[in-house]
């Protein structure tokens, strides 16, 4: 079984396999590049705020094509999950299904149970390997541009393409695909289902389930003129302030800033002060008299590796339960 | 002897359409079986079932002593239109065999390829239907089964692959004492290679036995037209046809027919199934007129 397993599945596992070899190579080609930089500019000795490290750091970095080759890994690393369920799960009983050849594979002296057991543990562990060598290169090579960048790894942009949890989607595209496969019994069908499904999953984490997974911390702390990261002014004179999270390359949940009722403060703005008549300083001054208070809930970067771990077991637990239904189903429905 | 497949008040369903219906059956061993019908009869639900890969939706079924089950060793399936693995090679089919079957034999799989002049290297989409076929049928009896089942294995091949396929199936068969089931809605194929027969029309059993006693209790009766009744008991009606003058019955009786105004013929294989087709038609058609 495991040699049929194999032999069945070799020209998809050997595609994939180059297209991540590939990146790997790429990434560790430019890798002495990367931390050569990282090094000399400073930012990997630095602690602290390093805002001029890391605006030397981000200047330099488009040279030499390495942030190119991480635009490629993080690419890639994202569109895994989507090729390993569309290539890998969803043909692996619809094709069966379609060309008729599970009525000859189900006649040896095999049960459907311990088939289908073969193929999930086999390929969904090339699954696992694949993406985990994957993230594995891409989350070492992005550290200094996850340091020197504005956004942290924690915030949803960057999030599925570090860590662990690129595993946890791959498995789940994988016996996502394979489940659609079998109640679709359309090759086609089930590769076009498939995709949408995977997307799906991928969106349903950042807006979703993922802040849930972790208590975020709140603060609150008063209006600081300095700290302001957007305000709008709309013609009604209705006023909307946020200032910056306090803590650096955090995921930020929610940002309001209210007033001295405890309410999300929109004014009405004094119009000789702030708007056309008055400067922003003038503004800010009238501002810092109102008695704002900023109300800030995030998940910091420190919070980086439970949110991943915890993530990763929905996943897995999703796909485990995914997993038992398709043997359920594979011995009492399929023919 | 006793019966390699026993079933009682068999009933598959697909949704509300009925394939099989209370289907109550007994298949003796050591028989090469046909099972013929019509297209859509319900030959395959019927075959399907008995390799387990379908689930009956009432009534009940025992293969060889036990609820049939797909990857029982004891049961070889030949599925529809023999399907095999296209990107394979015929060795590699081979293989696939020998990893999943423990009862193995790999000088009969090895010695029919060699024996067909099929060449191992050589990929499964590229082989004709007859070396398919031929392929899928060493699939299925190198895995050393008791019970071989075959659905409609012949009707994509040519009369000349026909016949090396119902002979390699015959001399497996007969050197193996293996019990074979086959499916055809031809007569023609089976009537060379099958000693046990099934009819199936319309997804009902109309007859079953052994073909030999068919043949014996069988008869035409041709003459002066009159009503079939006036037979007497004992003697079933399976077909008649009358002109203004002339009436033609198919009969069952397993007396002789003695009385001297019917001149008695025997039947073909091919005339007895068509004879049992077309009681199912006229049967059918009854009912239709009794509605109204």
């Amino acid at each position: 079984m495991i040699w049929l397993t194999w032999r069945q599945f070799r020209v998809q596992a050997w595609v994939i396999a180059a297209l991540v070899a590939a990146v790997v190579a790429t990434l560790l080609v430019a890798a002495p590049g990367m931390f050569g930089l990282y090094r000399d500019t400073g930012l990997a000795a630095c602690t602290g705020a390093c805002e001029s490290a890391s605006v030397a750091f981000a200047k330099q970095v488009d040279n030499g094509g390495l942030f190119g080759a991480y635009l490629v890994g993080s690419a890639v690393l994202l569109l895994l999950p989507a090729l390993i369920g569309v290539f890998w799960g969803a043909p692996l009983v619809a094709r069966e299904l379609e060309s008729g050849t599970h009525r000859l594979v189900w006649n040896q002296t095999v049960s459907r149970g311990r088939w289908l057991t073969v193929k999930l543990a086999g390929i969904g562990a090339v699954a696992i390997l694949a993406s985990g060598l994957l993230s594995l290169v891409v989350t070492w090579f992005s550290v200094p541009i996850d340091r020197a960048g504005d956004f942290g790894r924690v915030t949803p942009l960057l999030f599925s393409s570090r860590g662990v949890v690129p595993m946890g989607y791959a498995l789940l595209a994988f016996v996502g695909g394979l489940a659609i496969g079998m109640l679709t019994r359309r090759l086609v069908v089930a590769m076009a289902l498939t995709l949408v499904f995977v997307v799906v999953t991928q969106l349903a984490a950042p807006f979703g389930f993922r802040e849930h997974l972790v208590t975020p911390t709140s603060s609150s702390s008063a209006f600081e003129a300095g700290r302001i990261q957007s305000l709008w002014i709309d013609p009604e004179n209705r006023i909307t302030i946020q200032l910056e999270s306090p803590a650096h390359s955090s995921w930020v949940l929610s940002n309001v800033t209210v007033g001295p009722d405890g309410k999300e403060y929109h004014g009405p703005v004094d119009g000789t002060k702030c708007g056309r008549a008055g400067g922003p300083d003038e503004c800010h001054a009238w501002l810092a008299q109102q008695g704002l208070v900023s109300k800030i809930d995030y998940i910091p970067a420190e919070g980086f590796w439970a949110l991943q771990w915890r993530e990763l077991g929905v996943l897995l637990v999703t796909t485990g339960l995914l997993s038992a239904f398709c043997l359920w189903w594979i011995r009492r429905r399929v023919s | 002897m006793s019966d390699v497949v026993t079933i009682k008040g068999l009933t598959k369903k697909y949704g509300r359409r009925t394939a099989l219906a209370d289907c109550t059956l007994d298949i003796p061993a050591g028989h090469v079986v046909g099972l013929v019908g019509p297209n859509g009869a319900g030959k395959s639900t019927l075959l399907q079932l008995t390799c387990g890969l379908l689930a009956p939706t009432e009534g009940a079924i025992e293969v060889l002593g036990a609820a049939p089950m797909s990857g029982s060793p004891r049961v070889g399936f030949v599925a529809q239109d023999t399907p095999v693995y296209a990107g394979l090679t015929v060795a590699e089919h081979l293989r696939l065999g020998a990893h999943l079957n423990p009862g193995w034999d790999a000088t009969l799989a090895d010695g029919r390829i060699a024996e067909l002049g099929l060449d191992p290297r050589q990929r499964a989409g590229k082989l004709s239907g007859g070396q398919r076929a031929q392929l899928a049928l060493t699939l299925a009896i190198a895995k050393r089964p008791e019970l071989l089942l075959l659905d409609e294995p012949v009707a994509a091949l040519d009369p000349l692959a026909r016949r090396e396929f119902l002979q390699g199936l015959m001399s497996y068969a007969a050197e193996h004492g293996t019990s074979v089931v086959m499916s055809s809605h031809l007569v023609a194929d089976l009537e060379r290679v099958c000693d046990y027969l099934i009819v199936l029309v319309a997804s009902r059993v109309r007859v079953a036995g052994e073909v030999e006693e068919l043949l014996g209790t069988h008869h035409r009766l041709s003459g002066a037209r009159r009503d079939p009744g006036e037979l007497g008991p004992g003697r079933d009606v399976i077909a008649e046809s009358h002109t203004d003058v002339q009436s033609t019955l198919v009969v069952r009786s397993s007396a002789p027919i003695e009385d001297p105004s019917w001149s008695v013929d025997g039947l073909n294989l091919e005339d007895l199934v068509l004879a049992y087709m077309s009681e199912a038609g006229r049967s059918g058609r009854d009912r239709v007129l009794e509605k109204r």
